[in-house]
């Protein structure tokens, strides 16, 4: 499998699925979170990737938001504290974790695709919270720090990258630099607020013209509720020099963990799904608190024929 | 004679008291699921721990509230807007709340095991994430934050105020100015660099001398492996200051490939059985330590060790 399928798809203007959570998919199956369960619990990992393979995702994306060298590192005041009191391994977590990550959806694929064509995309996200544009690192060591995640990825033999929930223009950048430098090709995925723009202030018109010349194979908005999505939409298909998508959350952040509510049953998000798919959207998934359901929703709305 | 009292004469007398083990990686190697500090999921489970730490023999026994506080869920959102746009509907309320139940499981602990004695030390951690003295906030702030979580504590009944992992010395004045408000004695524990010294890389014998010029009822020394806890120990009583306390982690901090403020999970503890800790604990003890207990890691065995094995008197 390359990207090949999936470009091919969307340059013929036809509806491409990605699939539904999986961090808070593991809390609903009642896992704890914390470690992103890959080695403690790789068989639900597993499981959930192939029950959206089975939902009929055609993008599956590794559970690996968040596993850079600075997510451990964050957690000491510096290396050397790190090396004092912290876990042996520490420095190299995260590295070991993305390949497990990158495996448990490759095996999920060769168990479960029955021959179609299903990409894995390599889930990243900002080297800070994803909610917190006021602690991003300067571009130059984001570009670096990206390069290094990346090439773990690369290696390990995902499709595309998948740079979600991206709070500022100069991150994206910042990530799309250092994916094309590794010729992957990628998407990119924005967090909007509540009034359709970025985290910072920024518009996505001038997020848009920022990415264009780095050819970013699509983008995307994703983990705000469903009608901010909705208002993002609005702006972001008209400018778009590439094909765009969108993947909600619903439900409640409730840290570390996930409220879940009953507001947006799957039929209920594939209509919003459809409404989407008329405003422009071709890559249809879903953010925290959705579910294989969702998907296979998703799927009966939007591929009928598939 | 009221809990406070009675330690505050025990302390003036030059005897030592035990104070109790680690809370979360307790709570956490219990395989309590860390959200909300285990408060809402698993209230039961956080008394019962207090109540094996009362029958371990600990004289003070701490609140589950280590940076239990605004921020905690604050920091995870863009901002307050965003907090309430996308937030579980109680996130600004249940910090508070959350303390308030802390500090009832302790009492309803304390009452169940039947010691009246025991003082309740309520817990009041760094702001931000206690190993990152960059990240402290400034200081009028941070007094009038830490001046909602001390009079919270208070009002719900504790009878003293631990700071604890201080990281800078003016996060810790700040706190302390703060505490001391609600009338209560205050404890200050500072949390250690590689170094030695503060985390921040204050020097700690300054630190202990500030904090205790401001009215801190007495120094200790907190999260840091035994060797550390041992030498910064040295530094304090050199100082001739007194009362002075100390409780050392033990096992290696192994957090989470996520993001969250302190997730306390400790691993390789094995190598610190109670025995071997309690031979570190004689050794604080010797160099003048008399408020001795157990940081991360360590669990109702390791108090029961230092309850058996410490010198009843100086």
């Amino acid at each position: 499998m390359s990207y090949e399928a999936i470009r091919e798809r969307l340059a013929r203007g036809e509806t491409v699925l990605l699939d539904g959570a999986i961090g808070t998919e593991i809390l609903r199956r009642q896992v704890s979170w914390a470690d992103h369960q890959l080695q403690r619990r790789p068989e639900v990992v597993q499981a959930i990737h192939r029950d959206y393979i089975l939902a009929g995702a055609d993008v599956i994306t590794t559970n690996t938001f968040q596993l850079t060298r600075r997510s451990f590192l964050n957690h000491f005041r510096d290396l050397a504290h790190l090396r004092h009191i912290g876990a042996p391994d520490l420095e190299t977590r995260w590295r070991d974790l993305i390949r497990a990550g990158v495996r448990l959806a490759q095996a999920a694929r060769a168990a479960a695709a029955g021959g179609r064509p299903v990409a894995i995309a390599g889930s990243l996200t900002t080297l800070e919270w994803c909610f917190r544009p006021d602690l991003a690192p300067s571009p130059a060591a984001a570009e670096a720090e990206y390069r290094e995640t990346m090439a773990v990825f690369a290696e390990a033999g995902v499709d595309l990258l998948l740079i979600e929930t991206v709070n500022a223009i100069r991150e994206a950048v910042a990530a799309a630099r250092a994916a094309r430098s590794l010729g992957l090709p990628y998407w990119v995925s924005f967090v909007p607020d509540e009034e359709g723009r970025l985290f910072t202030g920024e518009t996505l018109a001038e997020a848009v013209q920022a990415l264009a010349p780095l050819a970013p194979e699509a983008l995307l908005l994703n983990c705000a509720p469903p009608e901010d999505i909705t208002r993002g939409l609005a702006v972001l298909a008209p400018v778009a020099p590439c094909p765009v998508g969108v993947y909600p959350h619903i439900g409640r952040f409730d840290p570390p963990e996930w409220l879940f509510t009953d507001e947006y049953p799957p039929e209920r998000y594939a209509a919003l799904g459809q409404q989407w798919r008329a405003m422009g959207a071709r890559i249809l998934g879903g953010c925290c608190g959705t579910t294989p359901d969702h998907i296979a929703a998703l799927h009966r709305r939007l591929r009928p024929t598939a | 004679m009221s809990p406070a009292e009675t330690l505050q004469r025990r302390l003036e007398r030059g005897e030592w008291v035990l104070l109790d083990g680690a809370l979360g990686t307790e709570l956490v190697r219990r395989g309590v699921r860390w959200r909300d500090h285990g408060l809402r999921l698993a209230p039961g489970a956080v008394q019962a721990l207090h109540e094996e730490y009362l029958l371990a023999g600990a004289d003070v026994i701490r609140t589950n509230t280590f940076q239990l506080n605004r921020r905690l869920y604050l920091n995870v959102f863009r901002d307050r807007a965003h907090m309430r746009r996308i937030g579980a509907p109680d996130l600004e309320e249940r910090p508070v709340r959350l303390l308030e139940q802390a500090v009832a499981l302790a009492r309803a602990a304390r009452a169940r095991v039947g010691r009246p004695e025991v003082a309740i030390a309520g817990v009041i951690g760094p702001l931000e994430h206690c190993f990152r003295p960059d990240l402290a906030p400034p200081a009028t702030v941070a007094r009038a934050e830490h001046a909602e979580i001390a009079q919270t504590l208070a009002g719900a009944g504790v009878d003293l105020l631990l700071l604890e992992s201080m990281n800078t010395l003016a996060e810790a004045m700040a706190a302390l100015a703060a505490a001391r408000e609600t009338g209560l004695p205050v404890w200050v524990s500072f949390v250690l660099g590689p170094e030695g010294d503060l985390l921040s890389g204050e020097p700690l014998a300054q630190a202990a001398q500030r904090v205790r010029r401001e009215g801190a009822a007495a120094v200790l020394v907190n999260c840091a492996p035994p060797a550390d806890i041992g030498r910064a120990v040295g530094v304090l009583a050199a100082l001739g200051m007194r009362p002075i306390g100390a409780f050392a982690h033990i096992g290696r901090f192994d957090p989470p490939s996520w993001k969250f403020e302190f997730y306390p999970q400790f691993t390789g503890t094995e190598e610190w059985p109670p025995e071997r800790y309690l031979a570190a604990a004689r050794a604080w003890q010797a160099a003048g330590a008399q408020i001795i207990g157990g940081c991360c890691g360590t669990t109702p065995d390791h108090i029961r060790a230092l309850r058996a094995g410490l010198e009843a008197a100086p």
